[in-house]
């Protein structure tokens, strides 16, 4: 690519990024879950967010989104709570269908 | 015969002859007449039954003699003396008409006497209420000193004073233990008067003249004996109570101006109190009798009591107004100014001022410090040396209530406060370690739990009631917490825009500068965490966990490039923040399009990621970050640290050493006059030149002649933050209300502020996402909309226009 390019036949600018460990191109980013819908369908926060029962309250690794094979998602533990509020048989609070987590 | 005889004997013996009309005083009536004569004569008259006009004979002798002629006598004798400018001399000649004046009424003082004992021995009637004694007195008082001329207040004044320097003088040099006047100028001396600061060794300091010529003997003797004279005559009071408060007067404010104005690093009670001492000692020389072993009479001692009392007030209120007027520079001093601060406190108690102190110091804090022309820094700065030293003042914290309202009031106005309350807070501002140290003080005031009751103060017997300015309105636990940062976040009445702008500083400096000292961040949010509560706090902290965790995602897939061989490596180290965007305040949106190099790098890196992270992935924020890198010419490398678009600019220029502006503005997806703006860097640093304008070319080799050329960089590059401003996030939020609102009106059709304020508040700010405006910023906003024609207002009402619903 691009960095080597000493032997430009113009002799343009060469332009490094230092191979010192401490400097390097410092990048910005914001992590987001891939996911069909922005916010949870059972405790309406965001998927970015954290479920408000999350005692912890730190988003990502501690509040983790799962799936249905229905494909719908949810915060791990808001539709845990749900279906440890059905009685008889666990459904996808959105879709009705019977609830099984996607491998 | 007998008859006449007997008030022949009276009349002669009572009042002098002068006063009768005769001629000469026979030189031998003068002795044998005795009391026994006298008597006999007394009783005469009582078988005539004439006893009885004895007393109205004698007050009306006395009266025709002093309005004939004591009285013309002695104020001719005072007039005549008015030319005289010599002091000494002036003080002899007033000494002597009070001489002569005493030497004329010295015979009726006496005859005074035995009518008052013919009185109680019962010869006499005796007058009722009013004896004899205070009639004539009342007597000599109305005739003689009625009206006094200017002068002669004048001559009085100037003699008492004299005597009152001589006396103080001679009393100082009692102390020093020095006996001659040579030592009066030794270094010692500091309470030199300006007058005889001039003639140096010359003068004596009692009554400024030659040493030779010193008179202050001569002076103190004459003052003992006018005293004496007066005290005789019972006209002390009249003649010189004036002129004894007024010397005692411009002493003590001349002695204050000198001693204590601007200094207020000690106190000076103490000092006063040892020199008003000194003072009552020339009072006791007035109003009391002669020597150290003369009984003093119990009148005399209370009115000595009286002028002590005086004296003392008299000095609390002058000093208390010194410093009340000097207050504002006391404060800003303060804490070194901490010893007038308790003399005021000592001063007010005992005297009625702190009305004046409060309009005294809001009038000198709107003089002073509340324009346009002060740093908000400073103002707080001041504020809080006021919060300091106006506790010391006054423990029931309604003085600083008061009088600091308008400071509050005007930090209210200034954008800047809450930025600058949290630099201070965070030890960033300069200069300003005092609120550091104010949050990192133990025992910490929650500013949660404000609502305690009165009945929380644990012993009923401290309980202490409120001054009487104090607003009734509010409790006074509520205005006792005068912790300092509770007053400062006060200010707005609402911690979370604290906490907001803590939030925004904090992600400022964790994503500018990428070299923050992680701990120092950590300490602050635990300290902020004490006073404003977890949940406040808790989004500053996944803030910082981010920052560790991209840590740790930054080594893992470092760790795993390293694994790579040579030739697969990515060309590009990124390091990423990883941020969880729902926690940080929003970010600056800005278009950029970074060179595909780049992009391909934080692509593999978004890969890695996902590897690491199952089902998540990586939103870049290109316009983000910092970027080290050597720019390598052909005669010199250049390394800089410069911002993503400065990095991506000359990343193109790799490829083509000319690009014109257009051009990169198409391939960075810049905007041409925010791109030029940026090209400054280059052409600052001779990278590149501009020639023609639009088009920049790299400049290979340095032209050495050429180094000096100066490129004015913009200054908002500088304080260019990555977070959108509040300004726009409040807008933003308004625009939620403004859907609400056109609503409201298509409905209801006109409603007014209130009404509008009212309603948004039931169904708008009840909601998820809880917004809070207020009404004024509600009044800006529809004002907004008015003036971009969205909204129109008459008669008090809100409308929206016809052709819009």
């Amino acid at each position: 690519t691009g960095q080597s390019t000493r032997a430009h036949p113009r002799g343009a600018a060469a332009v490094h990024s230092r191979s010192s460990q401490s400097s390097h191109w410092h990048g910005v980013a914001s992590w987001l879950w891939v996911a069909n819908d922005e916010n949870c369908g059972i405790c309406r926060m965001a998927f970015n967010g954290c479920c408000p029962d999350c005692e912890c309250k730190v988003p990502g690794d501690d509040c983790p989104l799962v799936w249905g094979q229905c494909s719908h998602c949810f915060h791990m533990h808001c539709i845990l709570k749900w279906l440890n509020s059905q009685q008889v048989q666990q459904h996808c609070p959105m879709c009705r269908q019977e609830w099984k987590f996607r491998e | 015969m007998e008859l006449s005889a007997a008030w022949h004997t009276l009349s002669t013996a009572l009042v002098p002859p002068a006063a009768l009309g005769l001629a000469a005083p026979r030189p031998e009536a003068a002795g044998p007449l005795q009391d026994a004569e006298l008597r006999a004569a007394l009783d005469v008259l009582q078988c005539y039954d004439l006893h009885s006009i004895v007393e109205e004979w004698f007050i009306e002798v006395l009266q025709t003699d002093l309005q004939a002629n004591i009285a013309p006598e002695f104020w001719s004798c005072i007039l005549q003396y008015e030319n005289k400018a010599e002091e000494p001399q002036c003080a002899t000649l007033l000494l002597d008409a009070f001489r002569l004046l005493k030497c004329r009424l010295e015979p009726y003082l006496n005859s005074l006497e035995l009518l008052e004992q013919w009185t109680k021995a019962g010869l006499l009637l005796g007058r009722g209420a009013q004896t004899l004694q205070e009639k004539v007195y009342t007597m000599f008082k109305a005739i003689l000193f009625f009206s006094t001329t200017k002068s002669f207040q004048e001559m009085i004044q100037q003699f008492y004073s004299r005597t009152f320097r001589i006396y103080m003088w001679q009393w100082k040099k009692g102390e020093d233990g020095m006996n001659e006047c040579e030592s009066s100028m030794s270094e010692t001396e500091q309470e030199s008067d300006p007058e005889e600061g001039g003639g140096e060794g010359q003068l004596c300091a009692g009554c400024s003249s030659k040493k030779e010529q010193c008179w202050c003997p001569e002076a103190m003797e004459q003052f003992q004996q006018l005293n004496d004279i007066l005290r005789r005559l019972n006209l002390l009071e009249r003649v010189s109570a004036d002129a004894v408060t007024t010397i005692l007067h411009r002493m003590i404010e001349e002695r204050m101006e000198q001693r204590c104005r601007g200094e207020y690093e000690h106190s000076f009670l103490n000092e006063f109190q040892e020199w008003i001492e000194k003072v009552i000692g020339w009072l006791s020389r007035v109003f009391l009798q002669d020597g150290p072993s003369a009984q003093s009479s119990p009148e005399a001692s209370s009115t000595l009591k009286r002028w002590r009392c005086h004296v003392q007030r008299f000095f609390y209120r002058i000093y208390a107004s010194m410093r009340i007027e000097e207050l504002f520079s006391i404060i800003r001093d303060f804490p070194e100014s901490k010893p007038a601060v308790e003399d005021l406190k000592f001063c007010l108690e005992r005297t009625n001022q702190r009305q004046q102190l409060l309009s005294s110091l809001k009038s000198a804090l709107e003089m002073r410090l509340l324009h346009p022309g002060v740093n908000t820094s400073d103002i707080i700065t001041l504020y809080i040396s006021a919060i300091k030293a106006l506790r010391e003042l006054d423990p029931s914290m309604v003085i600083l209530e008061v009088a600091c309202e308008p400071i509050r009031k005007y930090l209210r106005t200034r954008e800047d406060t809450v930025r600058q309350i949290v630099a201070g807070l965070t030890g960033d501002a300069e200069g300003s370690g005092d609120l550091a140290n104010e949050l990192s003080k133990a025992d910490p005031v929650t500013l949660e739990n404000g609502q305690e009751s009165d009945d929380d103060i644990s012993e009923p017997g401290d309980w202490v009631p409120d001054p009487v300015d104090a607003d009734p309105g509010k409790s006074s636990s509520k205005r006792r917490s005068s912790d300092i940062i509770s007053l400062l976040v006060s200010i707005y009445g609402s911690k979370d825009l604290f906490i907001n702008e803590y939030r925004t500083l904090l992600a400022d400096r964790l994503l500018h500068q990428f070299n923050y000292s992680a701990e120092r961040e950590i300490r602050n949010v635990e300290l902020l965490k004490l006073r404003f509560g977890e949940a406040q706090m808790h989004y500053c902290e996944v803030m910082l966990k981010d920052m560790a965790d991209s840590r740790r995602i930054n080594a893992n897939i470092r760790d795993e490039e390293e694994k790579l061989p040579e030739e697969e490596r990515p060309p590009f180290s990124l390091v990423a923040v990883i941020l969880s965007s729902e926690f940080w305040p929003p970010l600056k949106e800005e278009k950029l399009e970074l060179p595909e190099q780049v992009k391909e790098a934080m692509e593999a890196y978004s890969k890695k990621y996902e590897k690491l992270k199952a089902m998540r992935t990586l939103n870049w924020k290109y316009h983000l970050g910092l970027v080290s890198l050597d720019v390598e010419l052909a005669d010199r490398t250049l390394s800089l640290s410069v911002s993503p678009v400065h990095a991506a600019i000359i990343l193109h220029f790799q490829t083509k050493s000319t690009w014109t502006l257009t051009e990169l503005s198409e391939v960075l997806k810049v905007p041409v006059m925010s791109l030029k703006r940026k090209m400054t860097l280059w052409l600052q640093q001779g990278v590149l030149r501009e020639e023609p304008e639009g088009t920049f070319t790299v400049i290979e080799e340095e032209q050495k002649d050429q180094v000096e050329k100066v490129v004015l960089i913009d200054s908002d590059e500088e304080g260019d933050s990555a977070m959108a401003s509040q300004a726009d996030q409040k807008e933003e939020e308004l625009q939620l209300f403004w859907t609400y609102i056109q609503a409201m009106l298509t409905n209801l059709e006109s409603l007014s502020l209130e009404r509008i304020h009212s309603m948004l508040k039931m169904f708008v700010m009840t909601g998820p996402v809880v917004t809070e405006i207020d009404i004024q910023e509600l009044q800006g906003f529809l004002q907004k909309k008015v003036r971009d024609q969205q909204l129109i207002y008459s008669g008090g009402v809100y409308r929206l226009p016809k052709n819009c619903s």
